[in-house]
């Protein structure tokens, strides 16, 4: 190891290469992540997309003959997107993101705010205690919620009842914003930490000019942080619109107490009840590539708007 | 450097994704690898009811050339997920648990090795018709039965009396009885399970109806037919009138209404005794409840509802002894008896009933002699029942359709849509449908 003369250090601002040694720390660095990610990622994605060009052929009556496997180019794709079920499934998640994005990021985005003005004592008790309910792993929440949820059981429902309430969270109408429900409990301390982060980042001048300049805590709020934590907010944007699309973990635990949950409510439940219900492990593949590439799209958007947005 | 690193990333980039291809498409090579024709070796036995590690142990006391694993899996869908992946992936258990339902599934997909070549025919003997007739397919036998539930209700005699009103022997009756327990008690005299396919099947098969009927070479599918919608409309009425309620069976809430007192009835099997027995035995309810023969159609068919079924998956190397053990699980007392009490099992193989019902302890939780109305309600003809070759997809189909029942929709419409859906993924997975 050499002294690195403070002239030196003072240069490697300017792009610096260590001819030799460099490559090979990349390369140890780099290795282990790229082989877990062709291993876990790249290979199964094409594997799916192997998968999802035949199709097993059974034939008579399907006893003591074996299927054929044949290759069918892209009929897996044309049957999966004309299952009424697998569309409705799409539709179900758009009106859940529709209700859960403005839900979720609007009131983290005030809470972040309101963390913001907020004495430092009550700050950290705060910040920890909207976090709690993301500690908790999302299989839990959502069998408390379901819990929470059902009718002659659950205390709250109970109390509803007593107050002349009577709801039923199970029901086919209201089974979905029972879920945006679970996902906002859970998600919203989440996306504070990011945002109250964000707002931590600020210049202090910018504040203190706003001041000068007459503005208020709201309109400082409103004109000033907002715009100015946009890039984050796009972030959270992207993050929760992605995890609307992997939808699985709240309906499925749904489905075992509402009947109105189906096994094939959202397109990832819809490609599971195809490989291990409907033991059609193509059909199966080719729904989860069609849910690959609409989050690949919708990710892609979002970015454009949100850089867009940003410039502007 | 960096070339080379290139290169090598390449390079493990193209042996991750030729090994996936190269099996994508061909078929794994398990079923052309030598088979011991004698019955020795390990057996891995996969298995979610209880106390069959006991069963597995009595088996390996009894004789030294075969060894049995006992593995517990999940029950239910979950267990069926990790069975199907296990063939496919060809490490699968030897002796798998199937119930009647998924077994024609798992035959045509290729998934089971036929028994005919391992177990005598004295063997198949020892099994009542009905159980028989299910793990026959296409001319094979797929399966031993283990038990063969016939499907039935039970009461709460202190409800019914209450109401003032008897056993209901017909389902006139049971409609009729339902309004008066309803308005005597405010209790329902039966849950509608729309989350069970096999449930509503049942039902069904009483009345007469054919869901999958194998032919020469083609399938007839009759979910939809005149006996299937007799029972709908039925149902329909009674939720209409408010007298069952529509809630999924083994939730929380369907627990809690037995608990409670809001249900009068479950419309179950043999095997309910247990899963009543677990939920309600601290709420006071002892001498309750009673076992009752399904009410009449006017016909003389006894359904099953549940049942499990054992068989060889086709990636065991070990057939043979595979097979000795499902015949020793499935016909030797020694293997009822090793079980213990291990719920109101009613057993496919004949005089196996009478050995389980010794170890069973609660019957006298019951106000009268369940055994006696099992032997009853497994008392009628199977009229041939066959459930279909991809079950799976009747029971998405019947989920998609049932996520309103009672609300708004008509049961009788949704029988259609759950045959056009069951027919058409039927036909593209390859099959004749007539």
């Amino acid at each position: 190891m050499t002294l690195i003369k403070p002239a030196a250090r003072r240069r490697s601002r300017a792009p610096h290469r260590d001819p030799g040694g460099g490559g090979k720390v990349a390369a140890l660095f780099l290795t282990p992540f790229f082989a877990l990610f062709l291993l876990t990622m790249i290979a199964p994605v094409i594997y799916s997309l192997c998968l999802s060009f035949f199709a097993t052929k059974k034939s008579g009556l399907g006893f003591g003959s074996t299927p054929e496997v044949r290759f069918v180019g892209i009929e897996n794709f044309v049957v999966v997107l004309s299952s009424e079920s697998f569309l409705t499934g799409f539709v179900r998640v758009a009106i859940y993101a529709l209700l859960y994005l403005p839900t979720m990021i609007g009131s983290a985005l005030i809470l972040a705010l309101l963390l913001d003005t907020a004495a430092v004592l009550f700050r950290r008790a705060f910040q920890l205690l909207l976090f709690l309910p993301h500690a908790v792993p999302g299989v839990i929440a959502a069998l408390i919620w379901v819990y929470l949820y059902t009718p002659g059981v659950s205390p709250l429902v109970r109390t509803l009842e007593s107050g002349g309430m009577s709801v039923n969270f199970f029901s086919a109408e209201l089974v979905l914003p029972a879920m945006v429900n679970i996902a906002v409990w859970e998600w919203t301390g989440f996306n504070v930490i990011i945002l109250f982060t964000a707002l931590q980042a600020l210049p202090r001048e910018v504040m203190e000019a706003a001041r000068v300049d007459g503005a208020g805590p709201f309109r400082t709020a409103l004109s000033i942080k907002v715009p100015l934590i946009a890039p984050a907010l796009g972030i959270s944007l992207l993050f929760t619109s992605i995890g609307s699309l992997q939808l699985f973990t709240e309906p499925s635990i749904l489905a075992t107490a509402s009947s109105a949950v189906t096994s094939t409510y959202v397109p990832n439940m819809w490609a599971y009840d195809a490989a291990f219900n409907r033991l059609d492990l193509n059909q199966a593949a080719a729904a989860s590539i069609i849910v690959a590439a609409v989050a690949g799209v919708a990710s892609y958007l979002i970015t454009r708007i949100n850089t867009k947005g940003v410039r502007a | 450097m960096r070339s080379s690193i290139r290169s090598a990333l390449g390079l493990a980039a193209v042996a991750v994704v030729v090994a996936p291809t190269a099996a994508c498409g061909s078929g794994d090579d398990a079923a052309s690898s030598p088979r011991p024709t004698a019955a020795t070796g390990e057996v891995v036995f996969w298995s979610s009811l209880s106390n069959m590690d006991l069963v597995a142990q009595a088996f390996n006391d009894s004789q030294d050339d075969i060894d049995v694993v006992h593995e517990t899996v999940p029950s239910g869908a979950d267990g069926y997920a990790k069975l199907s992946t296990a063939i496919g992936a060809g490490n699968a258990p030897d002796v798998a648990t199937i119930e009647y339902f998924a077994l024609p599934e798992f035959v045509t997909s290729d998934r089971l090795t036929p028994l005919d070549d391992y177990v005598a025919e004295e063997t198949l003997n020892q099994f009542n018709e009905v159980s028989t007739s299910l793990v026959q397919l296409g001319g094979n036998t797929w399966a031993l039965p283990y038990d063969a539930p016939p499907m039935m209700v039970w009461y709460r005699q202190d409800l019914l009396d209450a109401a003032g009103v008897d056993v209901p022997t017909t389902w006139e009756e049971f409609e009729k009885a339902g309004q008066a327990v309803h308005d005597a008690t405010g209790s329902y005299l039966a849950s509608f399970n729309a989350n069970e396919s096999s449930w509503f099947a049942g039902l069904a098969w009483q009345n007469g109806s054919q869901w999958f009927d194998a032919g020469e070479d083609s399938w007839t599918v009759g979910i939809d037919d005149d006996a299937s919608q007799e029972v709908a409309a039925l149902w329909q009425r009674m939720l209409d009138a408010g007298t069952v309620k529509a809630v999924p069976s083994f939730t929380d809430e369907w627990t809690a209404d037995m608990v409670e007192g809001r249900a009068a009835g479950v419309i179950g099997a043999s095997w309910s005794a247990n899963s009543i027995y677990s939920r309600v035995k601290d709420a006071g309810q002892e001498g309750k409840w009673i076992a009752a023969e399904l009410p009449s159609w006017g016909g003389d068919i006894a359904p099953l509802y549940g049942g499990s079924t054992y068989a060889v998956p086709r990636t065991s190397d070990n057939p043979a002894a595979a097979a000795k053990f499902i015949e020793f699980l499935t016909t030797d007392p020694r293997a009822i008896e090793a079980r213990g009490d291990s719920g109101s099992a009613y057993l496919a193989a004949f005089g196996l009933t009478e050995v389980a019902q010794e170890a069973y302890t609660t019957s006298d939780f019951f106000g009268n002699d369940i055994w006696a109305v099992f032997e009853d309600a497994a008392d009628g003809t199977s009229n041939d029942w066959q459930w279909g070759p991809n079950f799976g997809i009747t029971t998405s189909a019947m989920q998609e359709v049932l996520t309103d029942v009672g609300a708004g929709e008509e049961l009788t419409d949704d029988l259609s849509s759950v045959q056009e859906r069951t027919v058409d993924g039927l036909e593209r997975s390859g099959l004749s449908i007539e």
